[in-house]
């Protein structure tokens, strides 16, 4: 018996043991003072981990067969791959927060505006470390639309990954003028009905915040700080316009599609004749995967689509932040930001600027291969507004549920 | 102290069962009060006040509660008539395969097997549409995402008919369902009689606390109401993620209030259920 009390005995010890993770101090705060030489040489032979969404074939191929192996080969470092996007990373970093947990399972994460703002506010962001990356001097900083990342300033702790704006999708051949603007999108829905609705996600908030723009007068109207009697009264109008048309939504307005996927469904199989997302929509890729008709095009609305940065941040657990460092600078380089621009791959608009690229890379982004059936960044331009502060997209999802959905 | 056997068994069901379940409980309790969190100040009631004063949960407690009835009475009662008809057929080697079949299927895929044959762009619209029966997807009927829930409730049904099938067989066999059929056919029992006096009692008696089980097993369903349910109103554990998973930070909490309610309920029925019952076995 006394055999069977050991045995216990180690279960519990091993129980124990397994569910306290090692922890190494790590001086963080003089890796912010260190030069690039003593970064790259910490970063030698990491292993680092990366949490980002997985949900497009181009996305992990670029990463998979391209990123992973070229950070191998140059700076001997193991990348780990794994899957999820902002809602996740923000409960694994309070997870580990509220276990205080030094070493963090994740390294560096893909995030946008949203979710910089909940990991600044618990503080789970390491930095600023953007100032230390060699190719950050290529990077764009004059734009706003990478600077500034939903009306909150970067300010180094987030290094802006690509560039993009929100399009509409259409069929040009069974919708040859598709609406442009509130008045025109009402007309649709009674012409069409059946044919239109609104994601309940990110893609489908995003939307509504461009909408609420256009009914604040203009595309600047919700820039600056949260305001909240300019929220009220807005979504206000919003919430009216949509409960009076809801009869000529999507399934009459009964329910909404949970994820911006499922709507690109509903968009190819024909149910849907208007569909709308980031990156210009994403439209090359579902038209060259066979997903889209050929006859597929994007454009902004008339007021403006927001147009956005994506970024890549180092968590404030991070145990190889030398070599995250290391594994975005190289994400941020020339090589790689032209690899992600191919429009048969990633299909990605760079943050690196023109004027400061050595002239062989210039042409070389200026001979990349261009889309075919998508929209340009350039072409959307002058229809671009900026993402307005985070406490709008918030609201939106709690009264659109509210006011809309549960209506 | 010398240390029984059968307490061994006791502290490793303490520690397997029990002990991770109590944890997480806790977790979730202390959570929904605010007193954990990262983004929480303290013990506050607030979240508590503003999900029983929403409505929601108990919103999509009751149609949970109505699907997994339906679910459940429905597969049941499917599962009896198979068995009453088709016992003898059942009993084949290539049948019994195929009843089998759907239970190595996780509920993930038949969530998506159901979308892909019954949305408005599915197998079955398609067939239509060539038929001539439809001449746009929009005039297919509304089978998944639907306020009726048809798709979630037949896909729970093929999760579960199956099983209630395969356990109706083996109770029907070990309880000599047969022999006691012949009995009270001899005894002038006509065939309705022997239904409704011998072989429903049997078996429903002997397998009441399984329906009961899955009945609660299907109240918590995820994946097959995440792909088939509609926004509002949501099955509890797709609301209980919702909430948890929200970009307010500070409305998490809100989330583990649900799920303390949830995890109450179902403890305090299950407590309502199966205890009173274990004792008459005892006194007997």
């Amino acid at each position: 018996m006394k055999r069977t009390k050991y045995i216990l005995f180690g279960f519990l010890m091993s129980v124990i043991v397994l569910s306290c993770k090692e922890k190494v101090p790590q001086d963080s705060n003089k890796l912010k003072s260190a030069s690039w030489e003593e970064i790259e040489e910490n970063a030698e032979g990491t292993t680092v981990n990366f949490m980002m969404w997985q949900g497009s074939t181009a996305i992990n191929d670029y990463i998979n067969n391209y990123v992973v192996p070229s950070v191998k080969k140059k700076f001997n470092i193991d990348l780990q791959i794994s899957g999820g996007q902002g809602p996740e990373i923000v409960q694994l970093v309070m997870g580990e927060k509220q276990a205080d947990i030094e070493q963090g399972q994740v390294d560096m994460v893909w995030i946008n505006g949203e979710t910089f703002f909940q990991l600044r506010k618990i503080e789970g962001l390491w930095g600023p470390f953007v100032g230390l990356l060699p190719n950050a001097s290529l990077i764009n900083f004059e734009d706003s639309y990478i600077s500034t990342d939903f009306q909150q300033a970067v300010n180094g702790m987030e290094a802006p990954w690509s560039v993009n704006q929100f399009a509409i999708v259409y069929d040009s051949e069974k919708l040859p003028s598709p609406p442009k603007s509130i008045p025109e999108l009402e007309k649709f829905l009674r012409e069409h009905p059946g044919t239109f609705t609104i994601s309940n996600d990110f893609t489908g908030m995003t939307l509504l915040k461009s909408f609420m723009a256009e009914l604040g007068g203009g595309p600047n109207a919700l820039n600056g700080s949260f305001d909240e009697e300019k929220y009220n009264q807005l979504s206000e109008k919003l919430w009216s316009f949509i409960n009076n048309n809801k009869q000529y939504f999507w399934k009459e307005g009964s329910t909404f599609p949970k994820e911006q996927s499922k709507m690109n469904q509903l968009y190819a199989n024909g149910e849907l004749l208007i569909a709308y997302g980031f990156s210009e929509g994403g439209i090359e890729d579902k038209v060259l995967t066979g997903l889209y008709p050929k006859s597929t095009k994007g454009y902004a609305w008339e007021n403006g689509t927001i147009r956005n940065s994506n970024y890549l941040g180092i968590l404030h657990n991070a145990p190889q932040k030398a070599g995250a460092m290391q594994v975005i600078n190289f994400l941020l380089s020339p090589e790689a930001q032209l690899k992600k621009a191919d429009a048969n791959g990633m299909d990605s608009n760079t943050v690196l600027s023109m004027d400061k690229l050595e002239p062989e890379w210039k042409e070389k982004f200026l001979d990349a291969r261009k889309r075919q059936y998508g929209p340009t960044l350039k072409q959307l331009e002058v229809n671009a507004i900026e993402e307005p502060a985070p406490e709008y997209m918030i609201r939106l999802y709690e009264d659109f549920r509210k006011r809309v959905i549960e209506n | 102290m010398k240390i029984k056997k059968p307490n061994i068994g006791i502290v490793l069901f303490l520690l397997i069962g029990v002990v991770p379940f109590a944890a997480a409980f806790i977790y979730a309790l202390l959570y929904s009060f605010g007193v954990i969190g990262v983004a929480n100040n303290g013990f506050t009631l607030q979240f508590w006040e503003s999900v029983l004063a929403s409505g929601t949960f108990f919103k999509s407690f009751g149609y949970s509660f109505i699907i997994a009835f339906v679910a459940v009475t429905s597969s049941v009662g499917g599962a009896l008539w198979i068995t009453l008809k088709f016992r003898k057929q059942l009993e084949k080697q290539f049948l019994s395969f195929i009843i089998y079949l759907p239970l190595a299927i996780p509920g993930i895929v038949t969530g998506f097997f159901t979308f892909q044959l019954f949305s408005k762009g599915g197998f079955f619209a398609r067939i239509s549409y060539k038929l001539g029966l439809i001449t746009k997807a929009s005039e297919f009927p509304d089978l998944v995402n639907d306020g009726l829930a048809f798709g979630i409730i037949l896909s729970f049904i093929t999760m579960i008919m199956p099983f209630f099938v395969l356990l109706f067989l083996n109770v029907y066999k070990n309880e000599r369902v047969e022999e006691l059929s012949v009995l009270a056919q001899s005894l002038g029992a006509d065939a309705n009689q022997i239904t409704r006096k011998v072989f429903l009692p049997i078996l429903i008696q002997k397998t009441w606390v399984l329906i009961v089980l899955y009945f609660i097993f299907l109240l918590g369903a995820y994946e097959v109401p995440l792909i088939l349910g509609q926004e509002s109103p949501q099955m509890l554990s797709v609301l209980i993620i919702q909430e948890i998973k929200q970009y307010d930070l500070d409305k998490i909490s809100e989330g583990y209030v649900v799920a303390v309610l949830y995890t109450l309920i179902v403890s305090a029925a299950a407590i309502v259920l199966f205890l009173p019952k274990r004792k008459r076995v005892y006194a007997n």
